[in-house]
């Protein structure tokens, strides 16, 4: 029966080392902030998606017209919307690429970079 | 070693107790050590669950007596693979299933994810709090490791279960149960964190789809099960426990439609959030009204203990869940649309997204009028003092309403185009499929199918589906140039045809089996005589006795012959003095029919040697089968990692997520 | 839209009660004697099981062993897997000058210890 509590022992300080690690490897961290997405990457984010939902609807318009679900007619009165569409996301995108974003202060840090 | 295996439990409570509360202390207070410390207390936990299923295992394989659990599941006789899957055959012992199967699953989808920390950081305490009530009731409340002296014997199993459909049933549904909880805990860390983007649904996607195939083919199991070992003539009674499985598989069938919404067009935000809700609470009320044998007395819990502790958890889990989705269709303080509002809408009642919307309509209306069937008599008790149930004819009339419409739409959908699809496109699209339909549904009606118009309406409904599946992947080959290129660009697409095509073969021989059966139970038979059934004529020649390792029994003798074909089947009983007579079928595979010749026999009352025959005629069940073996593959086409799409992705979460500056 | 097909659903589900009525009761031994019309019994059978020219006799008493109340069941047709005297059963029928008259075919067995917890029907 000891081995059993041996092993019952090994592993509780295993386990307990591996959820004490990220402490023991890093005592003294620069910082210990969980980032998280700030309303600039989120909105990029959305942007992002936005993009893809755009894309990926052009390409499958073009696929459903080729295999006939689309008639021409829908066809054509559909493409010219997707592609504003898509081109305005691609814009949107790329603007935001280039104005500079912060991270968000923790409570106590003081704001900026 | 019961010692180990308390320890090893104790531990993993501890562990995951961490993961909750650290956990949630780190998402909220943004602390990225503790946020890491607590995912590796999840990861943990497996090992440590795992080190108590193992000491469970090997006291079943060893017959260890000491273990309570081992002396009532198990005897000496017991053959090994029947021993192990004493595992889950008690309380005790699958709910460690439960808990192991949910810190594995748990872990891996975290480690996968482990970069996303933002998403994981309210993901895990969510694990964290389903892990809790597991680990707990396994610590304090039902222990599989209570220790007694040991018995001479242990109680064995109930000789029914003692076939290969135990060991792949109960784990089968377990996959899939506990894997409704991986999209769940996403969905609510996605809503804790306030995140308003699709990254759950794109990182659950698979996960939700493979839960959803082990719940399917678990109850296929089941059914089959049913028909051919317990045979009492069919395979889907309506039993709360059967329900129990089929509730949580219909939502999460809803759910897996409505992600395509939320994806292409960013519609459906909140319903996605209830349904994964939904799915995950169903499935651990299945998991309660399987365990709890509450709908069998509901006069008291005494029977299963903890019964009581599963509603505490569900109705818990339920208003967590519902206060979550409540917070965050507020507006949030500082200004802006609440989060999970969508800025599109609705373009026309006639485009694919309405299709999937209505799909997703009737799935929940069938598995809420499941749900209402299945604690009828605990409401009927409570409102009229008298226990009331519910049987097959309420189930039929709400199958038949619900899901003759599903099965159109699963035709209509991929005809009709996105956004808005005008009539004379429509109407192109519409012909061959409609046309099929008419001449399948004309014929039939010639041919007498009109005879039970649910079955009529399944196979006209059927030859539609069935049509439009055919045309998409003629049409889709001509445009992609093959059909290997075609499934490998649009595996989702395809593979989710494919799954509709075994759906309908599905329906197809449901219908047949169910609306078209030909039913004698009325055949008392002396040694020589005859009967008549569906064009077959069944000649009872006489008895044999036979014997096996602990019953006795016999079988009779019956000669069949019809529609050109000539076959005997041995119908009979075998007689446990443990625990009675039990029937033992004897079924014939029609290849003429894809159906069955399902009979039984009993003795007669007051002769030795004449029997009452029963005969079941079931045209084109084994399509059911069939279809699950197409169910398979069609969903595992659909889940088949694509590597042009992981990178695309993958860039898309990158960019978005990297943190500016530092 | 979803209010419209929530409401539809609803009204079907309503009309349905009100036509097909809501359900069968299921009564124990202890409660079945003074019941009307057709009804379920839930019980656990008990010994001696006679045989009839038609099928069996057997009587049946509430499940948990509280009430002293018998009741006896006349029943005809198959006899389900595992029937045999201890048994959870459940039959449908009708009470006729305190006996309960079965539904031919009616009978199931339920098996409580059995992990499933599903029935074998006759």
């Amino acid at each position: 029966m000891e081995w059993a509590l041996a092993v019952a022992a090994v592993l509780a300080v295993v386990a307990v080392a591996f959820v004490a690690r990220p402490f023991l490897r890093d005592p003294s961290p620069a910082s210990d902030r969980l980032d998280e997405l700030s309303p600039e990457a989120r909105q990029r984010l959305a942007l992002a998606e936005e993009r893809d939902r755009a894309l990926a609807a052009l390409k499958e318009l073009e696929f459903d017209h080729r295999t006939g679900k689309v008639s021409d007619d829908d066809y054509r009165a559909q493409l010219g919307p997707l592609r504003r569409r898509a081109a305005e996301a691609l814009r949107a995108l790329e603007s935001r690429e280039q104005t500079p974003h912060e991270r968000i202060p923790a409570p106590g840090e003081h704001a900026g970079r | 070693m019961a010692a180990l295996g308390r320890a090893a439990l104790l531990l993993a409570f501890g562990l995951v107790a961490y993961a909750l509360v650290a956990g949630s202390y780190a998402a909220w207070r943004r602390r990225r050590r503790l946020a890491l410390s607590a995912q590796n207390a999840l990861l943990a936990a497996f090992p440590a669950t795992l080190v108590a299923a193992l000491v469970l295992i090997v006291a079943l394989a060893r017959r260890d007596f000491t273990f309570a659990y081992v002396a009532e599941h198990t005897s000496r006789k017991l053959p090994l693979q029947y021993a192990l899957s004493a595992f889950w055959g008690g309380q005790e012992g699958s709910l460690l299933l439960w808990l192991l199967v949910l810190t594995g699953y748990a872990g891996l989808a975290v480690w996968l994810n482990r970069r996303s920390r933002e998403l994981m950081a309210w993901t895990v305490p969510i694990f964290g709090l389903i892990a809790v009530f597991f680990s707990f009731m396994l610590c304090f409340v039902s222990s599989p490791f209570h220790q007694q002296p040991p018995p001479v014997d242990g109680a064995g199993m109930v000789p029914s279960l003692q076939n290969p459909y135990m060991l792949a049933h109960p784990p089968m549904l377990y996959l899939g149960y506990v894997g409704l909880s991986v999209p769940f805990a996403f969905g609510m860390g996605a809503l804790l964190s306030g995140r308003t983007d699709e990254r759950w649904i794109v990182a659950t996607r698979r996960w939700t789809l493979a839960a959803w195939t082990f719940l399917g083919v678990g109850q296929l199991l089941g059914a089959h099960w049913a028909y051919t070992e317990i045979g009492w003539g069919g395979y889907y009674a309506w039993d709360p426990v059967e329900n129990a499985a089929f509730m949580p598989w219909l939502v999460a069938t809803a759910f897996l439609h409505s992600v395509m919404i939320q994806e292409k067009r960013g519609m459906l935000k909140v319903w996605n959030m209830v349904l994964v809700a939904l799915a995950f609470n169903l499935s651990v009320f299945g998991t309660f009204l399987t365990r709890s044998g509450v709908l069998d007395s509901i006069h008291s819990f005494s029977k299963s203990s903890i019964g009581a502790w599963f509603l505490g958890f569900l109705a818990f889990m339920v208003v967590l869940s519902v206060a979550l989705i409540y917070w965050r269709l507020r507006p949030p303080k500082d200004g802006g649309p609440p989060l999970l509002r969508s800025k599109t809408k609705l373009e026309s009642l006639v485009s694919r997204e309405a299709t999937f919307l209505y799909n997703n309509l009737l799935l929940v209306a069938l598995a809420l009028t499941i749900l209402w069937g299945v604690l009828y008599p605990i409401v009927s008790q409570v409102l009229h003092g008298q226990t009331r149930s519910l049987s097959k004819p309420y189930y039929d009339f709400f199958l038949h309403t619900f899901g003759l419409p599903l099965l159109l739409l699963m035709g209509l959908g991929p005809l009709v185009a996105w956004r808005r699809a005008s009539l004379r496109s429509l109407g192109k699209t519409f012909l061959v499929p409609f046309g099929a339909a008419l001449v399948t549904g004309g014929v039939l009606l010639g041919l007498g199918f009109g005879s039970a118009w649910p079955g009529l309406l399944a196979y006209t409904f059927s030859a539609f589906v069935a049509a439009s599946i055919v045309l998409e992947f003629v049409r889709g080959r001509a445009a992609a140039g093959g059909i290997f290129r075609l499934v490998s660009r649009n595996r989702r697409r395809y593979g989710g045809y494919l799954v509709h095509a075994a759906i309908v073969l599905f329906a197809i021989g449901v219908a047949g089996s169910s609306a078209y059966q030909t039913i004698r139970e009325d055949a008392h038979l002396r040694p020589g005589q005859t009967m008549e059934a569906a064009g077959y004529t069944f000649t009872y020649t006489g008895l044999t006795g036979v014997k096996g390792p602990n019953y006795t029994g016999f079988r009779t003798i019956v000669s069949v012959s019809g529609h050109g074909e000539h076959f005997t089947l041995r119908p009979g009983q075998n007689n446990d003095p443990l625990q009675g007579a039990s029937f033992v079928a004897s079924i014939y595979h029609d290849p003429r029919t894809l159906g069955d010749v399902f009979t039984r026999a009993q003795p007669a009352v007051g002769s030795k040697t004449a029997i009452d025959l029963q005969v079941f005629v079931k045209p084109l069940i084994n399509l059911i089968w069939a279809a699950g073996f197409l169910f398979v593959f069609g969903a595992l086409v659909a889940m088949w990692p694509d590597a042009v799409e992981q990178r695309r992705l993958a860039a898309r979460y990158a960019a978005g997520a990297a943190p500016a500056g530092i | 839209m979803i209010a419209l097909s929530v409401a539809a659903a609803l009204a079907i589900f309503v009309v349905y009660t009100a036509i097909a009525g809501a359900g069968v009761a299921q009564l124990t031994p202890s409660t079945v004697r003074t019941a009307k019309g057709h009804v379920s019994l839930v019980g656990a059978v008990v010994g001696p099981v006679g045989h009839t020219s038609t099928g069996l006799r057997f009587s049946v008493k509430d499940i948990g062993d509280r009430n002293p109340t018998r009741v006896l069941v006349v029943y005809s047709g198959t006899v389900p897997d595992l029937f045999k005297t201890g048994r959870h059963i459940v039959v449908d029928g009708t009470m006729r000058h305190g006996v309960f008259a079965a539904t031919p075919g009616s009978l199931t067995t339920k098996c409580p210890s059995k992990y499933q917890g599903s029935s074998s029907k006759a």
